[in-house]
C-alpha cells in the first residue's frame, strides 16, 4: 500500500521549474536511457505526478544512477524535460537527507 | 553502488574547505602553465576549471572505489567525511602516478599551442583559475554549487574578466549557462576550438568524434570541432549517435558507481569502434572513461597540435 500526497509537487516547486507535468508516460525516456533499467526515469516522473513521495524516498538511490546525459530530454515528445525532473528529485532528496 | 549521500557530503565538504572536490591543494594540481610563458594582462582569459588537471586524481580514486564497490567495505565510506580534506587530498595525490599528471598537463599545453598557432590573443591567471563546482550541480547539491559558483564568479568579476576561453565541456556549461542562471554572473564564454584558424595538416586522415553530452547536446556545439577539423584536412566519420543524439561515455556515474560507469563506457566504445577510425574527443572525463573502457581515444588538442606541427615541417 502506497500513500499519495497530492501536495507533493508543491515541495518541489522551490527547487526547480522542471516537474514533469507535461509527461504522458509514453516511456520514450526509459527506452532511450543508456541505463536501460526498469522504466527509469519514466517511473520516477509518474511518482512525482501522483505524489508518491514514499516511493521516491524508498528508491532514492536509483536517482544517482542517472548520468544527466540529457538524451531523454532531447527525445521527449512532450518536452517534459525528464532529465531535469530527475535532477529536481536529486535536489529534493538531498535536502530531505540533510534535514534528517 | 556507493551511497550517494556519503559521496555528496564528502565532495561538498572538500569543495567548501579546499575549493576542490578531491581536497588536493591547487598548488599541487595546477602547475602546467609554468613552462608556457603566458601573459596575464590580456582581455581574454584562458580558464581550465582544473578539469584536465583533476582527471589523474579522479582515475586513482575511481580505481580504488571500483575495488571495494558492493563489498562490505562500501558502507564504511561514510566515515571518510571525518578525515580532514587536505589529508585525504594529499593521500590521493601520493597515489596518483606522476606520468598521468604529466599527460593531463600535455593536453593543456597542446591547447595553448593551438590557440597560439591560430593567432588568438589570450592570457592566463592561475590565481583566477578555479574548479567550477559542476559536479555538485550534477549530484543535486544546488546549495553548495551556488555557494561555490558565487566565490569563483566574484573573483573573476573583481579582476574585470569578461571574455573566457574554456578547455572542457563541463566548465563551459557551468560558466555559459549555470553561472548566469544561478548566480547572475555572465561572461562571454567560448571553448578553445570554436574560433580557430589553422593551417592544413590533416592529409585526409579519417577520424571518429565522440561528442561529449554537454558540447553535443546541451550546448549544441558539435559543428565547431567538425568545422575546424574539416578545414585543416581531416575527414570526420560519425556514428549514428553523435551531435544532438550523442551517447554518454559513462563518466558522470564514476563517483557513485565505477562499475556502472564502465558498463556504459564499454557500450559507447563498441559503437565508436565500429567505424574503424581513430576516436577523438574533447572532454577530459570522456577521454578518461572511454580509455578505461578499452578505447584507443585521443584528445582533440593532440590532433590539432599534431596537425600544426606537420604543417610546419
Amino acid at each position: 500500500m502506497t500513500g499519495v500526497n497530492p501536495e507533493f509537487v508543491k515541495r518541489l516547486e522551490p527547487l526547480s521549474a522542471d516537474l514533469g507535468s507535461a509527461c504522458f508516460n509514453c516511456g520514450t525516456c526509459a527506452a532511450i536511457c543508456p541505463l536501460i533499467s526498469e522504466h527509469f526515469p519514466r517511473k520516477m516522473i509518474r511518482y512525482v505526478q501522483i505524489g508518491a513521495q514514499d516511493r521516491i524516498m524508498e528508491n532514492a538511490r536509483e536517482l544517482w544512477r542517472c548520468l544527466h546525459c540529457g538524451l531523454c530530454t532531447q527525445t521527449c515528445p512532450r518536452g517534459a524535460n525528464p532529465g531535469e525532473v530527475i535532477l529536481t528529485l536529486k535536489r529534493y532528496v538531498t535536502s530531505v537527507w540533510r534535514k534528517s | 553502488m556507493y551511497n550517494p549521500r556519503d559521496i555528496i557530503e564528502i565532495l561538498a565538504g572538500n569543495v567548501r574547505k579546499t575549493m576542490s572536490p578531491f581536497g588536493v591543494p591547487k598548488g599541487m594540481v595546477n602547475g602546467w602553465w609554468k613552462t608556457e610563458g603566458l601573459r596575464q594582462d590580456e582581455k581574454t582569459l584562458l580558464f581550465t576549471g582544473l578539469m584536465y588537471q583533476f582527471v589523474p586524481y579522479i582515475e586513482t580514486a575511481t580505481r580504488q572505489m571500483e575495488r571495494y564497490e558492493d563489498t562490505t567495505w562500501t558502507a564504511y565510506l561514510k566515515y571518510a567525511r571525518y578525515v580532514p580534506s587536505t589529508l585525504s587530498g594529499l593521500g590521493l595525490a601520493m597515489l596518483t602516478p606522476a606520468a598521468e599528471k604529466e599527460k593531463a598537463a600535455r593536453h593543456l599545453r597542446n591547447i595553448v599551442k593551438v590557440l597560439r598557432a591560430s593567432g588568438t590573443r589570450f592570457g592566463y591567471r592561475p590565481d583566477l583559475d578555479e574548479y567550477s563546482g559542476i559536479l555538485l550541480y550534477d549530484l543535486g547539491d544546488l546549495d553548495n554549487f551556488v555557494r561555490h559558483a558565487r566565490i569563483v564568479a566574484e573573483k573573476l568579476q573583481k579582476a574585470g574578466v569578461r571574455k573566457i576561453i574554456t578547455t572542457d565541456p563541463h566548465t563551459t556549461y557551468a560558466l555559459k549557462v549555470l553561472y548566469p542562471k544561478y548566480v547572475g554572473a555572465s561572461f562571454e564564454v567560448s571553448p578553445y576550438f570554436e574560433a580557430l584558424h589553422l593551417r592544413e595538416g590533416g592529409a585526409g586522415k579519417k577520424i571518429t568524434l565522440h561528442d561529449p553530452c554537454f558540447y553535443g547536446r546541451y550546448l549544441e556545439l558539435s559543428n565547431a570541432p567538425r568545422r575546424i577539423l574539416g578545414e585543416i584536412g581531416f575527414e570526420c566519420v560519425d556514428v549514428r549517435e553523435s551531435g544532438l543524439f550523442t551517447s554518454c561515455c559513462g563518466g558522470p556515474a564514476e563517483s557513485i558507481s565505477p562499475k556502472l560507469s564502465s558498463r556504459i563506457g564499454s557500450k559507447r566504445v563498441q559503437k565508436l569502434d565500429a567505424t574503424g577510425e581513430q576516436i577523438v574527443t574533447m572532454c577530459p572525463i570522456c577521454l578518461n572513461n572511454l580509455t578505461r573502457s578499452g578505447a584507443n581515444v585521443v584528445d582533440l588538442s593532440s590532433i590539432l597540435a599534431g596537425a600544426q606541427a606537420s604543417a610546419s615541417n
